[in-house]
């Protein structure tokens, strides 16, 4: 089967200075990941590892030193290949806060990709959004009102709907869960398990959330200073470990479930340099 | 709980001043810590957790009130103490460490002059004994290379060292109780396995009591003797760590724990989210906090009155009026 998105090969390097001095920051080395339909498919990792640069190489944010995206398995080159992948794979990002413009109505900021894909007349687009409104689980009303007169986790549902608005085939999530408080985490997983089976959407989620991810995700990635380390469906990856560094990270979990078994980091050989009179 | 804590929060109340009356965001709540013990107090967005941690510094904002009981801390009464005793207290017997270490830092100053300033604004020492000081907490808090490295800014170091910064800062005068709001929160899991393991080191090796603030439920088993959970303002129910995760007796920490996905989890058992959202305070009135998201009421009792502790056994207790009428049974 052919993967509806495909990152392949690839590579980025960012040039810093620092006093005067060119040095080669290797973000993404070499790294291969692709979403079938209907598959979730997580990336893990902790900060720096590269996975939010490469889920934005995946949509164009950023462009790849080297390697290939591929849309429906063909390459990605011109400038019509791309508008054409954004009208398939949307984004939606960690903080509502910043991504939903503060002066402009939920149910403007809703048509507004209707626009920019040239979709629909006025009432089509009103439609729609209420549709997207009720997919998320919101009511018909917050389509007047401003981002600062809803909650965190009502603004994550509306970013959720704003991607949805095109009906796109994939949607990559950068840690969308991650500030939220944990009953809130809940209904927007809920959320997004129902629009993955009633869609049949595919997902790239990113998060550093391991407990998130094993919950979510069919297959896992994990990666480590732009590198993968290990890959394979979520099970395996969990139950069976086979890198060094994904059993130190599912170590380091905290998890109410686990009962006497310490946390890596709090054995004394993992608590690193601490001297204590 | 030892037999004479250090300190006792006993039915406290902080308040706002609101459009209709006095909006309470900390309402009638108590707990104690022993000496070298942990309690977590564990509660999501506006459950006031961080406002109770305020008022154990003295630094609740204005025009926010701190009434009740009071606040003993070695036998004194800190809501009774004035700005003064206040200052000598804060610091050097009680410290802080807040969320965000890279706001909690003065970009503008290396991190081991912060150090040295904290200590010479509580004792009369010489620049060079302050900066031995800030050399010693800096080693103790695991920092590398104090020496050459205490001449660092805060944009210098990585995430994890900025808290270690921030909790060396906190130990620098000596304290005897630590509170720690969210100071694992933003941390990677790995960081956060060491932070936690440092704030251990320090009640179990120093004898330092912690009040440790999470919303990640996870966490209390890792650091906690005992848990406090909040919910809208009020406590609604408290125990040994272990106790309360094995027997929780509360709809909302049900809720709470029904709702966090673990190592096991998978889509083949669905999380059960609590359905709604948290009240505004003004809603809850005189019956119990979580009534509107409850699937437990008790009719013609919860939007009443509202829930005494009742024990649960094990030093555990729960503020829930369908446990009272039907024991763990009705709320499960």
């Amino acid at each position: 089967m052919t993967a509806i998105l495909e990152g392949r090969n690839i590579v980025k390097t960012f040039t810093t200075r620092r006093g005067g001095q060119k040095h080669e920051v290797r973000a993404v080395g070499d790294v291969t990941v692709a979403a079938d339909r209907g598959e979730i498919v997580g990336l893990v990792g902790e900060s720096g590892c590269g996975k939010t640069t490469f889920s934005r190489i995946l949509i164009g944010i950023e462009t790849a030193s080297s390697g290939t995206v591929l849309h429906d398995g063909k390459p990605v080159a011109t400038k019509a290949d791309w508008k054409a992948l954004r009208r398939d794979v949307q984004y939606v990002f960690q903080d509502p806060y910043t991504s939903l413009c503060p002066t402009m109505r939920i149910g403007e900021a809703l048509a507004e990709p209707l626009l920019v894909h040239g979709i629909g007349d006025k009432s089509e687009r009103a439609e729609r959004v209420r549709e997207a409104l009720s997919l998320v689980g919101l009511q018909g009303f917050i389509a007047d009102r401003l981002p600062s007169q809803l909650s965190g986790g009502q603004r994550q549902r509306v970013s959720l709907a704003r991607a949805l608005m095109i009906r796109p085939r994939v949607l990559i999530c950068d840690e969308i869960v991650s500030g939220l408080d944990v009953s809130v985490q809940a209904q927007v997983l809920t959320l997004l398990t129902e629009l993955q089976a009633s869609l049949g959407l595919s997902l790239i989620f990113i998060s550093h959330d391991l407990r998130v991810i094993r919950y979510l995700c069919d297959r896992v990635v994990v990666m480590y200073r732009g590198e993968i380390v290990e890959q394979g469906p979520v099970e395996r990856v969990f139950g069976a470990p086979e890198s060094d560094y994904t059993r130190g990270l599912l170590a380091a979990i905290p998890d109410h479930s686990r009962r006497g078994e310490p946390r890596l980091g709090l054995r004394p050989a993992g608590h690193e340099g601490a001297r204590l009179a | 709980m030892s037999a004479d804590p250090a300190l006792r929060f006993e039915h406290v109340t902080i308040a706002f001043p609101g459009a209709e009356g006095p909006l309470k965001v900390v309402n009638d709540v108590s707990f104690a810590v022993g000496s070298g013990q942990c309690l977590v107090i564990v509660g999501e967005s506006g459950s006031g957790k961080s406002m109770a941690c305020q008022a154990l510094l003295g630094i609740v904002p204005a025009p926010g009130a701190v009434s009740g009981q009071g606040i003993f801390w070695e036998g004194r009464d800190l809501l009774k103490s004035s700005a003064r005793d206040w200052m000598k207290v804060r610091g050097a017997e009680i410290a802080m460490v807040f969320q965000d270490p890279a706001a909690a830092l003065n970009p503008l100053m290396p991190v081991g002059r912060q150090i040295v300033d904290v200590v010479r604004a509580h004792r009369s020492v010489t620049r060079a004994e302050a900066e031995r000081r800030a050399i010693e907490v800096l080693n103790q808090v695991g920092f590398p290379e104090p020496e050459r490295r205490m001449r660092a800014y805060p944009i210098e170091l990585s995430g994890g060292l900025r808290q270690r910064v921030a909790i060396a800062l906190a130990l620098a005068c000596g304290p005897k109780l630590i509170v720690a709001d969210e100071a694992t929160t933003n941390l990677d899991v790995s960081i956060q396995a060491q932070i936690i393991g440092l704030l251990r080191s320090l009640k179990e090796e120093l004898g330092i009591s912690i009040v440790f603030v999470t919303h990640d439920l996870g966490l209390a088993p890792e650091i906690g003797d005992e848990v406090l959970v909040m919910y809208a303002g009020h406590a609604v129910e408290r125990g040994p760590v272990r106790e309360v995760l094995d027997r929780p007796s509360h709809p909302y920490t049900i809720g709470l724990l029904n709702s966090a996905p673990t190592l096991e989890s998978s889509r083949a058992h669905p999380l059960k989210p609590i359905p709604g959202q948290v009240p505004a305070l003004d809603e809850i009135g005189a019956g119990a906090p979580f009534r509107s998201r409850c699937p437990v009421v008790v009719s013609g009792r919860c939007d009443s009155a509202k829930p005494d502790w009742t024990a649960c056994g094990g030093g555990h207790f729960v503020a829930c009026h369908r446990f009272a009428q039907d024991g763990i049974g009705g709320v499960q």
